[in-house]
C-alpha cells in the first residue's frame, strides 16, 4: 500500500514503489501505449508489476498532475469505455526526452548498485 | 524554465480551482466506474464490486488533499480561508469593528496627510532634470541673508563661469491679470523669471515652447511684440480645458501684454516646494527699464543656478564671491568685503516656504505620530479585551487540532484585516484633508502620490497591523491553551490583563502630551490677543496697492518733475479718500504697519555725523497717526503744510528718542537718512509717538523708527489705511477702489484687509497649531477613554462572580463602585506619571511657538491632567454602575 504524506507526495514505505519511480513508470506506459486515461495507466502498471506492486490507484492522479505541470504529459477530455467524461493523457516531446534521460540515469543507478552488491 | 511553468500552471489552477475540483471528480468517477466494471467481470456482485473498486482506488479525500496541494497555491488558499474567517469575526461584532477601523483610520489618515504636506514642502526634490546639481545662489551681508539688486545680478550672471546657467525669480502669489477672453481681471499665482529659468531647471514643454534667453529682451528691442508667457499644465487644464488653441492667446499683467507661447510638462511644478505657479512671465520685460538699471530692484524670492560639470559648491562660491565683491566695489560700495555669495544645495529649490513652515510642520508631524500610536494602542487594547473573551473558542479550536502557529496566523490575519480596512478609510480621509492642509501652507498642490508618502502610509499600516495582530497573538502560548482546555474560559488572568492595562496607561500618557500642548498654545493665544499693539487696529480698513506708473523708478534716478507729479498725485488721493462718506480719517504710506517689511537704514544725527545707528523708516501722509490710532506723546504729527519746499520734518518713536538722545529733548534735533542724495538733507524732529509693535505681536521690544511726510520724499505708496465708521468697511472699500481707479489708472488695488485682520493674521500660525493640537488632543482623549471603557467593562464582566461574592458577604454598593473606580484611578495615575515627563519634553519642543508662557507651565499641565481624569471618570462610570448593579444571586449562579 502506498501512503499519502504531505511533505513528500507519494513517498513509499520501505518495501513499496521506490521514490520517483512512479513518474518514470507513468511516462514509460504512455510512451508504449499511447493516450490513456488514469484507470488505463494504473491498470497497465499493475499488470507490468505482475503483483509485485500494490498500488493505491488514486495516487496516480497527483502524479499525473505533477507531470502535466512540468509539461511532460498533456491531457485531453474524452469518453471512457463506460461512457463517462474522463481525461486521456499522452506523453509530450519534452516527456520523451525526460523519459530517456531518466531511464539512462535509472539504468546507471541500477548497474552501480548491482556492482556494489556483487563485490563480495 | 520548468519551475516557472509549474508556477504559472499553479496560479492558473488557483484561479480556476472550483472548475478543477469538478474535473477531478469526473476523473475519479470514471475511474471507479471502470474499476467496478472490471470487478464485475471478474465475477463479483455489483455491490461487492463497488466496495472492491473503492478499496483498490484508495482513500479519496486524502488523495484530493494531496492533489490540491500539488495543484494550486496552498499558502494563499490558507490565507483566503483565514481572511474569510476574519471577515466573519468582524461582521459578527460591528461595534467593535467600526471603533477599531475608525481609530486606525484617524491615525493612518492623519499621519499620511500631514506627511504628504511635510514631504511636499520639506523633502521632495524638484521634479526637474538632475536636481542634485542645482544650487541656491544667496547673497550675504556680514553673514546674514541679503538681497541682490538687478544690474549686479546681470553682471554677475554674464561674468561667472562656474554655473552653466543662472536665473532670478520673483514670486507673485496674487498677480492680477486679464486674459483676452474676458474683460474682468483675475488673480493668478505667478512667477516672474529670467528667460533661462526653464533651461537651467531642465524642464520640457507639453505644448509650444518655454521661455528662452531671447524673451529677456525689452519691448523696445523686440519692436513692440508682446512678451512671452508660459502656463502650467494644471492651469491649462483648469482654465483652458486643455485646448491647444491657447497658444497665441494674450494676457495683460501689470502694464505689459504677453502672449502665451507654451505649456509646461505635467510633472513640473515649480522652483520651490509648496508653491505651484499658474503662469510664468519673463522678469525683464515685465519690469520697468529704469528699475532694472537703477539698483532699486531686487529679487526677493531668489536666485538659482546649475553647477557646471565637475565644479563643486565651494569652487562656485569662491568665484561668485570674488566677482560679486568686484562688481560692488566698482559700483561705489565702500566695504565690499562685507558681502559674500553663498552657494547652497538646490535640489529642493528655493526655501522661502520651507523656512516659514518647517517648525510648524515638524510639530504637526509629531502630533499625528502620537495620535497614530494612541490609535494602535487603542485597537490592541480592544483586541486584547475581546481576545480574552475568545480564549475558550481558541482553546476549543486548539483541541480540535489547530496548531499554535495556525491560531497565531488567524489572529494576525484579523489584525491585518483591521489595519487594512483602517488604512483604506484613512487614505480616503487623507485624500480629502490634504488639499485643505496644503492650502494652509501657501498653495494647494496634490502631494499624496509620491514614493515617500506611499512608504509612510504603508509603514503606518504595517505598524498598525503588527500592533493589532501580534500583541493579541503573543497571548496564545501553550499554558493559556492548556488552562483553557481544562477550565471554563473565564479563568484567564495575569499576563494578558497586565498588557491591556499597560496599553491603556500608555494611551492616557500620550493623550496627556497632546492635551497639554494644546493647553500651552491656548495660553499663548490668550497672551497674544491680550497684547496692546500700541495703536488701535479696530475699524481700520487696509488696502494693499501698487503704483504702476510707467517711467518711474521710485528712487534717486527720478527727475524732480516726476517726484513733484507723484507728490501731487498722492496728495489728491489722500484728499479724496478723506472726503469719502463713512471715512473718519485716511492716509497713504510707503510701507504701512504689519506689512512684513523689515527694512532698516542708517540714520545720521546731523549734529554728530559719526553716530549712524540703524532704524526703520516709513513715508506717510498727514493723517497717518490719527488713522491708525497711534498716540503722539510730544510735539505734533504731520499737516498739509509739510510738503516739498517747506522744512523737512520727522516724527520718531520713543525707542528712537530714548536710544539716540537719552534723556535730552528729541524735538528740534535733526536726523538724515544714509541714502545717496539724502545724507545732507536732514529732517527736523517735530513729534514723538508712543512705542508700538511693527510686524509682529511677539516683538518684545520696539525698534527705533522714524516717519517723514511722503510729500517730502515721494517713495512709491503701497499701503492705504482708512479709519471708518463701524460696519462701513465694505462700502468704503468699494468707494476707495473707485477713487483710486478714477484718480489714476496706474494705481491698482491688490488686496483689501483690515488692520485687525493683519494683526491677527500674524498669529495665524499659532491659531492653526492650536486648532490642530486641540483637535488631535480631543481625539486622543476620546480614544483613550474608549480604551479605558473597554478594559473596565471587560474586567467587570470577568469579575461578576467575585463581585457577587463580595456583595453576598456584605459589601455595600458604594464599595463596589469605588472598587471599579479605584481600578480606573490606578490606571490614570500611572498614565499621568508616565505622561508628564513626555509632556514637559513636548513643551520644550514647542518653545518657538510659545509666548508669555514657559514650556513647563503648571496651569497647562494641571489642566491637561484634569481633562484626562474627567474623561477617564466618565469612561469608568458606566462599567462601575454596572458592577454596582450586580445581583449576587444571579452572579453566583452565572457559570
Amino acid at each position: 500500500m502506498l501512503t499519502v504524506n504531505r511533505e513528500r507526495p507519494l513517498s513509499p514505505l520501505p518495501n513499496e514503489v521506490p521514490y520517483g519511480t512512479l513518474d518514470l513508470m507513468v511516462l514509460k506506459t504512455l510512451q508504449v501505449m499511447g493516450p490513456l486515461h488514469g484507470y488505463g495507466i494504473a491498470r497497465r502498471i499493475e499488470q507490468m508489476a505482475e503483483g509485485a506492486l500494490a498500488l493505491n490507484q488514486g495516487t496516480i492522479y497527483p502524479a499525473l498532475l505533477r507531470l502535466e505541470q512540468k509539461g511532460w504529459i498533456a491531457s485531453e477530455w474524452g469518453t471512457s469505455e463506460t461512457s463517462r467524461r474522463a481525461r486521456f493523457y499522452s506523453i509530450t516531446r519534452a516527456g520523451r526526452k525526460q523519459l530517456s534521460a531518466e531511464a539512462d540515469a535509472w539504468a546507471r543507478t541500477v548497474a552501480m548498485v548491482n556492482r556494489l552488491l556483487e563485490e563480495e | 524554465m520548468t519551475a516557472l511553468r509549474v508556477l504559472t500552471m499553479r496560479v492558473k489552477a488557483f484561479i480556476l480551482r472550483g472548475r478543477s475540483d469538478l474535473d477531478l471528480e469526473d476523473d475519479i468517477r470514471a475511474h471507479l466506474d471502470l474499476l467496478t466494471e472490471e470487478y464485475i467481470q471478474r465475477g463479483l456482485s455489483p455491490e461487492d464490486a463497488q466496495v472492491a473498486a473503492r478499496r483498490a482506488f484508495g482513500g479519496i479525500e486524502p488523495m484530493k488533499e494531496v492533489y490540491r496541494d500539488q495543484r494550486g497555491l496552498p499558502l494563499i488558499e490558507g490565507l483566503v480561508q483565514d481572511l474569510r474567517y476574519a471577515i466573519r469575526m468582524c461582521r459578527r461584532d460591528p461595534g467593535f469593528t467600526s471603533v477599531a477601523v475608525l481609530s486606525l483610520a484617524l491615525g493612518i489618515g492623519a499621519s499620511t496627510a500631514a506627511f504628504g504636506v511635510f514631504n511636499a514642502v520639506m523633502l521632495r526634490p524638484l521634479r526637474v532634470l538632475d536636481p542634485e546639481r542645482l544650487a541656491l545662489v544667496e547673497p550675504q551681508h556680514l553673514g546674514k541673508r541679503s538681497i541682490i539688486f538687478n544690474p549686479s545680478f546681470e553682471d554677475l550672471r554674464s561674468r561667472q563661469r562656474t554655473l552653466t546657467g543662472m536665473f532670478a525669480v520673483d514670486d507673485a502669489p496674487f498677480l492680477k491679470v486679464t486674459f483676452d477672453d474676458t474683460a474682468s481681471p483675475s488673480y493668478v499665482r505667478a512667477s516672474l523669471v529670467s528667460g533661462s529659468y526653464f533651461s537651467v531647471l531642465g524642464v520640457s514643454s507639453s505644448l509650444g515652447r518655454l521661455l528662452v534667453d531671447r524673451d529677456d529682451e525689452l519691448a523696445d528691442a523686440t519692436g513692440g511684440q508682446p512678451c512671452a508667457a508660459v502656463i502650467s499644465h494644471q492651469f491649462w487644464i483648469r482654465r483652458f480645458q486643455q485646448n491647444p488653441d491657447v497658444l497665441g492667446r494674450t494676457l495683460q499683467a501689470r502694464n505689459i501684454q504677453c502672449a502665451i507661447v507654451g505649456v509646461t510638462a505635467p510633472e513640473f511644478v515649480s522652483h520651490q516646494g509648496g508653491y505651484a505657479p499658474d503662469v510664468w512671465l519673463p522678469l525683464r520685460p515685465s519690469t520697468d527699464r529704469k528699475l532694472l538699471e537703477s539698483h532699486s530692484m531686487a529679487f526677493f524670492a531668489g536666485v538659482m543656478g546649475r553647477l557646471a560639470p565637475g565644479v563643486s559648491k565651494t569652487q562656485a562660491e569662491t568665484e561668485l564671491t570674488a566677482l560679486y565683491q568686484q562688481i560692488l566695489s566698482a559700483g561705489g560700495e565702500k566695504r565690499p568685503a562685507d558681502f559674500r555669495i553663498s552657494v547652497k544645495p538646490g535640489a529642493q529649490g528655493l526655501d522661502s516656504v520651507r523656512r516659514r513652515f518647517s517648525t510648524s510642520l515638524m510639530v504637526v508631524l509629531a502630533a499625528v505620530g502620537v495620535l497614530l500610536l494612541i490609535a494602535c494602542a487603542n485597537v490592541a487594547t480592544l483586541l486584547l479585551g475581546r481576545g480574552a473573551g475568545r480564549m475558550s473558542e481558541i482553546a476549543t479550536r486548539a483541541a480540535l487540532g489547530a496548531g499554535r502557529g495556525r491560531l497565531i496566523r488567524q489572529l494576525v490575519t484579523e489584525g491585518c484585516l483591521l489595519a487594512v480596512l483602517g488604512a483604506a478609510v484613512g487614505l480616503a480621509l487623507a485624500w480629502i484633508a490634504t488639499p485643505a492642509l496644503a492650502s494652509l501652507v501657501w498653495s494647494g498642490e496634490a502631494v499624496l502620490v509620491d514614493p515617500r508618502v506611499i512608504a509612510v502610509a504603508v509603514g503606518a499600516t504595517v505598524l498598525a497591523a503588527l500592533l493589532c495582530g501580534v500583541v493579541p497573538a503573543l497571548r496564545v502560548n501553550e499554558s493559556t491553551l492548556r488552562v483553557n482546555m481544562a477550565g471554563d474560559g473565564r479563568t484567564t488572568t495575569g499576563h494578558g490583563q497586565r498588557m491591556t492595562r499597560m496599553l491603556v496607561a500608555a494611551q492616557l500618557a500620550l493623550s496627556l502630551v497632546l492635551v497639554s500642548a494644546a493647553g500651552l498654545l491656548l495660553r499663548t493665544m490668550v497672551h497674544l490677543s491680550g497684547i496692546d499693539p500700541g495703536f488701535q487696529p479696530e475699524h481700520v480698513l487696509m488696502l494693499s496697492v501698487r503704483d504702476e506708473t510707467p517711467g518711474s523708478s521710485f528712487g534717486r534716478v527720478d527727475s524732480p518733475e516726476q517726484k513733484s507729479t507723484r507728490a501731487a498725485l498722492y496728495r489728491t488721493v489722500d484728499e479724496r479718500l478723506n472726503a469719502l462718506p463713512g471715512v473718519r480719517s485716511a492716509s497713504v504710506s510707503w510701507l504701512g504697519l504689519f506689512s512684513q517689511n523689515d527694512l532698516w537704514i542708517a540714520l545720521i544725527d546731523a549734529d554728530h555725523p559719526d553716530s549712524r545707528p540703524q532704524g526703520r523708516v516709513d513715508y506717510v501722509s498727514p493723517r497717518y497717526f490719527e488713522t491708525i490710532g497711534m498716540q503722539i506723546l510730544r510735539g505734533r504729527g504731520f499737516t498739509d503744510r509739510d510738503r516739498e519746499g517747506t522744512e523737512r520734518v520727522a516724527v520718531i518713536n520713543e525707542a528712537l528718542a530714548r536710544g539716540r538722545f537719552g534723556g535730552d529733548e528729541a524735538l528740534g534735533r535733526r536726523l538724515a537718512i544714509d541714502y545717496p542724495g539724502e545724507q545732507d538733507r536732514p529732517f527736523t524732529i517735530v513729534g514723538v509717538v508712543r512705542d508700538s509693535k511693527y510686524n509682529n505681536l511677539r516683538e518684545l521690544r520696539t525698534e527705533p523708527m522714524m516717519w517723514t511726510p511722503i510729500a517730502q520724499a515721494p517713495f512709491r505708496m503701497s499701503s492705504i489705511a482708512l479709519r471708518v465708521d463701524a460696519n462701513a468697511e465694505a462700502g468704503v472699500a468699494r468707494r476707495a477702489e473707485a477713487v483710486l481707479k478714477d484718480t489714476d489708472r496706474y494705481l491698482m488695488v491688490r488686496e483689501f484687509t483690515t488692520l485687525s485682520a493683519q494683526v491677527r493674521g500674524n498669529i495665524a500660525r499659532e491659531r492653526l497649531l492650536l486648532g490642530l493640537s486641540s483637535g488631535f488632543g480631543g481625539l486622543a482623549v476620546l480614544l483613550a477613554a474608549v480604551g479605558l471603557y473597554g478594559t473596565l467593562a471587560y474586567a467587570v464582566r470577568r469579575r461578576t462572580r467575585e463581585i457577587g461574592i463580595r456583595l453576598a458577604f456584605g459589601a455595600d454598593r458604594p464599595a463596589v463602585l469605588s472598587l471599579i473606580l479605584g481600578d480606573a484611578l490606578k490606571l490614570v495615575v500611572v498614565g499621568i506619571a508616565a505622561g508628564v515627563p513626555i509632556a514637559i519634553a513636548g513643551g520644550y519642543s514647542l518653545r518657538a511657538f510659545l509666548f508669555g508662557v514657559e514650556p513647563v507651565d503648571p496651569l497647562a499641565l494641571v489642566g491637561a491632567c484634569g481633562v484626562l481624569a474627567l474623561a477617564a471618570f466618565l469612561a469608568a462610570c458606566i462599567p462601575a454602575r454596572r458592577a454596582a448593579a450586580v445581583d449576587p444571586l444571579v452572579a453566583l449562579r452565572w457559570e
